[in-house]
């Protein structure tokens, strides 16, 4: 039994066992065999070496040139690996002695030799880690065969385990098998751990090297409340968990009493809470966890796990599927935010050395006017069945806020022609996610119906922080007063230009923050439904007086690390038992 | 969707040379419209007697909702059948027109287009490339130095040619 | 001593060799070391001091991971140990697996 700990990024308890999914979304799918099957484990090892050296040797051949001279060493190396009879021994040792399976003996043995690697501090030898990782793809190509086993089709409940998690990756999470996600690397708003808070399921990251030590099939605890990943646990440490995962359930199901209850603050002020989703079937909990809308709806999903772009049909699918959940309550489509990812990548000719800053989102789509178009087809062909709203993200100047509107008017002139009904007054809106956008808000407030404050990528770019990278984590925080000066500046333009102004990013479901919002004038929240009842919970039990105060308190200061304590000890008085 | 190897609408696939005016006579949006509309016309791309009916339907477009991009760049527009394919003609104005852009600005650059009835993909191209290049600082400047039609059509082929400008 | 038996001298060499190479036994010198060490019919340890590996499996030879400056002891058994010796030794500090050194890699 090994205890991990990392940081905590969704609540709750899930024991499983685990599925390792490595950058090539391969997965170790068992571990034990009857004694019985030993035999044909070790001639399926002995096939996959073959298979691997002819392979490798062709591969070796073929790399004449000079420059390739590198390259045709390193095959040679792994061809000398593996040929070696002492590593052959060790995994058919490993099939004889503990009856597992051929994949399970390759990728331990592997991962073994591997660690001695790593663990030697000269960073040259260290990275030749990378080598023995290769190596057990290429046997584990072999073993599991030419088709991916991919996350798709599940038939049992499952842990994740990885490096990291892609937007690409997680697209194709089956929820009712997904129980819970580990991972290395992240932080506390990178994409696993949103990824986890929209499914409700707890999510442990940060833990550093949980995929050398886990192996597929490996029974897993994951304590997404205390940040804790327990591998293969002994009997009593399990039945400890079991009962503390009931107690835990108990508590939401006494915040979901809450569902039916208004948003209001004691002394009556109105907050509107609204969802953010990202595949249609999560609509339902939204609504089961009392949200009163879809204040972000991601729609990058359609565009990723597949092999062709989607078309404007599919958009409209999932649209029509999402908005008859909720009919006559407000649902913001938010146009495509690809970027930095795997999709607009590949697709690109030459790589973006810098894809943050580079040819995303909103720019992304005003190049390739054609997918653009599609989705806002989609969108305004939707908005017939309910309340709809557009909204773009990434805006950074004027020109790009009208640009994307001009496209919107000539698609509506085309839809006109052919007589497809929509809603001509549909309202538009834009994230604001820039520092940017947030300085010039007062002149895009005249032209849009709506801002929606984006707080995790305003903190990014104002902080000059990567929220994925561990490294600089910890510096990444929506309440340094920089941050809270922009969000500040863009209520104060919306209010004067009498728009709504929502906040969506997972600030808006951080409880330690709700007053502070609350207290700078939003009025409409929009976060992941796992959190909604808490956060009801908080406006509930607050005054807007109480709320002004903080805020004015908190001004005065100019430190991310008082105004962070403060601000958890004002919401530990308030909700003793959340915290 | 291959964004390298598809045929995109370049500046020279739609742009008429022909009627491109460096030195705008008109001050105010109205007339600088009908200029640029007449100057189409004059090069033979608007078939007959359509130049007033399109000035007023461009005018009327943009009445509803201003094409001014900020930072100087407005691009009226319209759908019209006398066209079988996009064409635009380009005007500069060294001081400046009132388009009712956003941010409040003067447009020194204006770009018309006007586009077939039934070919919204091919529109929506000649906007891609028009946006993307009007984004750049570069470019815009380098429009506004020009002093003589062929400049001003180098400037174009040039833009064309390069990649990703 | 009968006859038709033992008539293998069983020789037992050692020497010591120190990595010299800047970048140390990675991949590629281990590959070379075992090639060379494969040539010969004698058995090749090496030890490092704490572990002994198996001079002619890259495997074990890759998990020594040792670095420039540490110290390998080579053993050798068998008829050509003298031979094998001569040559891993020729190898590691003469040729130093035709890799530069860190004096001549701090020039470049």
């Amino acid at each position: 039994m090994e205890i991990k700990k990392g940081i905590a990024v969704s609540p709750g308890i899930s024991i499983a066992r685990s599925l390792i999914i490595d950058s090539e979304d391969y997965r170790i799918p068992r571990r034990s065999i009857n004694p019985s099957q030993r035999m044909i484990e070790i001639q399926r090892a002995r096939n996959a070496f073959k298979d691997a050296i002819k392979e490798l040797t062709q591969l070796e051949a073929g790399q004449e040139s000079k420059e390739q001279r590198k390259i045709k060493d390193i095959f040679a190396v792994h061809l000398r690996f593996l040929h070696d009879r002492s590593l052959r021994k060790k995994i058919t040792d490993l099939v004889h002695l503990e009856s597992v399976t051929a994949e399970y003996a390759v990728s331990a043995t592997l991962r073994e030799i591997a660690s001695h690697f790593t663990n030697v501090k000269d960073t040259y030898i260290s990275e030749r880690a990378a080598d023995i990782y290769d190596i057990e793809r290429r046997l584990l190509r072999r073993l599991l065969g030419q088709k991916r086993e991919d996350v798709e089709h599940l038939t049992e409940e499952v842990a994740i385990v990885a490096r990291e998690l892609s937007p690409t990756q997680t697209a194709g999470f089956d929820k009712r098998y997904v129980k819970g996600l580990a991972t290395d690397a992240g932080g506390r708003t990178s994409h696993t751990a949103i990824v986890a808070r929209s499914l409700g399921i707890p999510a442990v990251v940060a833990l550093e090297d949980l995929t050398e030590i886990v192996s597929g099939g490996d029974t897993v605890i994951i304590d997404g409340n205390r940040g804790i990943v327990i591998v293969n646990p002994d009997s009593e440490t399990v039945r400890q968990y079991e009962e503390y995962s009931q107690e835990f359930a108990e508590l939401e199901h006494k915040l979901d009493a809450i569902r039916e209850k208004p948003a209001v603050t004691r002394d009556g002020v109105r907050i509107t809470l609204l969802g953010n989703i990202e595949f249609p079937d999560e609509a339902e909990l939204v609504l089961q966890k009392g949200g009163e809308g879809i204040g972000l709806y991601r729609t990058e999903f359609l565009y990723l796990n597949r092999e062709s772009e989607p078309t404007e049909q599919d958009h409209y699918r999932a649209y029509a599927e999402t908005i008859s959940v909720f009919k006559h309550r407000p649902v913001i489509i938010r146009t495509v935010d690809l970027g930095a990812d795997k999709y607009t990548q590949s697709k690109r000719f030459a790589p973006e050395p810098n894809p943050f800053l580079g040819l995303r989102s909103i720019r992304f789509c005003l190049q390739n006017l054609m997918m653009f178009k599609a989705q806002l087809r989609a969108v305004l062909r939707a908005s017939v069945l309910g309340e709809v709203k557009i909204m773009f993200p990434l805006i950074t100047n004027v020109a790009e806020l009208m640009q994307a509107k001009m496209i919107l008017r000539d698609v509506m002139e085309d839809l006109d022609e052919e007589s497809i009904a929509y809603n001509k007054d549909i309202q538009v809106g834009i994230m604001i996610e820039t520092p940017s956008a947030a300085l010039m808000a007062s002149t895009l407030a005249r032209d849009v119906d709506f801002f929606s404050i984006g707080t995790n990528d305003l903190t990014q770019y104002t902080l000059a922080v990567d929220r994925g990278n561990e490294l600089v984590s910890t510096l990444y925080s929506s309440v340094d007063p920089a941050v809270l000066r922009l969000i500040r500046t863009v209520v104060q333009d919306a209010h004067k230009a009498q728009i709504d102004v929502h906040v969506c990013g997972e600030m808006a479901s951080e409880p330690e923050y709700i007053m502070l919002l609350l207290g700078m004038g939003v009025r409409t929240i929009s976060l992941a439904s796992p959190m909604m009842p808490e956060v009801k919970q908080i406006v509930r039990s607050v005054t807007m007086e109480d709320c002004n105060n903080l805020v004015r308190k908190v001004l005065g200061m100019n430190s991310e690390r008082q105004i962070a304590g403060f601000l958890r000890n004002a919401a530990r008085r308030i909700l003793p038992e959340a915290f | 969707m291959d964004d390298f190897v598809e045929h995109k609408m370049k500046f020279v696939d739609f742009v008429c040379f022909k009627a491109i005016i460096p030195e705008l006579k008109s001050r105010n949006r109205d007339d600088v419209i009908a200029e640029l509309v007449s100057a189409l016309d004059k090069a033979g791309r608007l078939g007959n007697g359509n130049c007033e009916e399109i000035t007023k339907a461009v005018i009327k477009r943009e009445d509803e909702a201003s094409t001014g991009m900020g930072k100087g760049v407005a691009v009226p527009h319209v759908k019209h059948q006398v066209v079988k394919d996009v064409v635009a003609a380009i005007g500069q104005s060294s001081t400046g027109i009132d388009f009712s852009a956003l941010d409040k600005q003067p447009v020194y650059s204006v770009i018309l287009i006007i586009s077939p009835v039934d070919e919204p993909d091919k529109h929506l191209q000649a906007m891609e490339n028009v946006f993307k290049h009007l984004q750049q600082d570069r470019f815009r400047k380098f429009l506004r130095q020009s002093r003589e039609p062929d400049q001003i059509e180098d400037l174009l082929r040039e833009a064309d040619e390069s990649p990703s400008w | 001593m009968q006859p038709g038996e033992d008539t293998l001298e069983k020789v037992v060499c050692e020497a010591e060799v120190q990595i010299k190479n800047a970048d140390g036994l990675h991949m590629r010198p281990a590959m070379q070391f075992v090639d060379v060490a494969n040539q010969f019919d004698c058995d090749v340890t090496v030890s490092n001091g704490e572990t002994n590996v198996d001079g002619k499996s890259i495997m074990q030879m890759s998990m020594l991971a040792a670095t420039c400056g540490t110290k390998l002891k080579i053993k050798a058994e068998g008829a050509d140990a003298q031979q094998a010796i001569n040559a891993l030794q020729e190898l590691v500090e003469g040729k130093h697996f035709d890799e530069p050194t860190p004096t001549e890699q701090g020039k470049n």
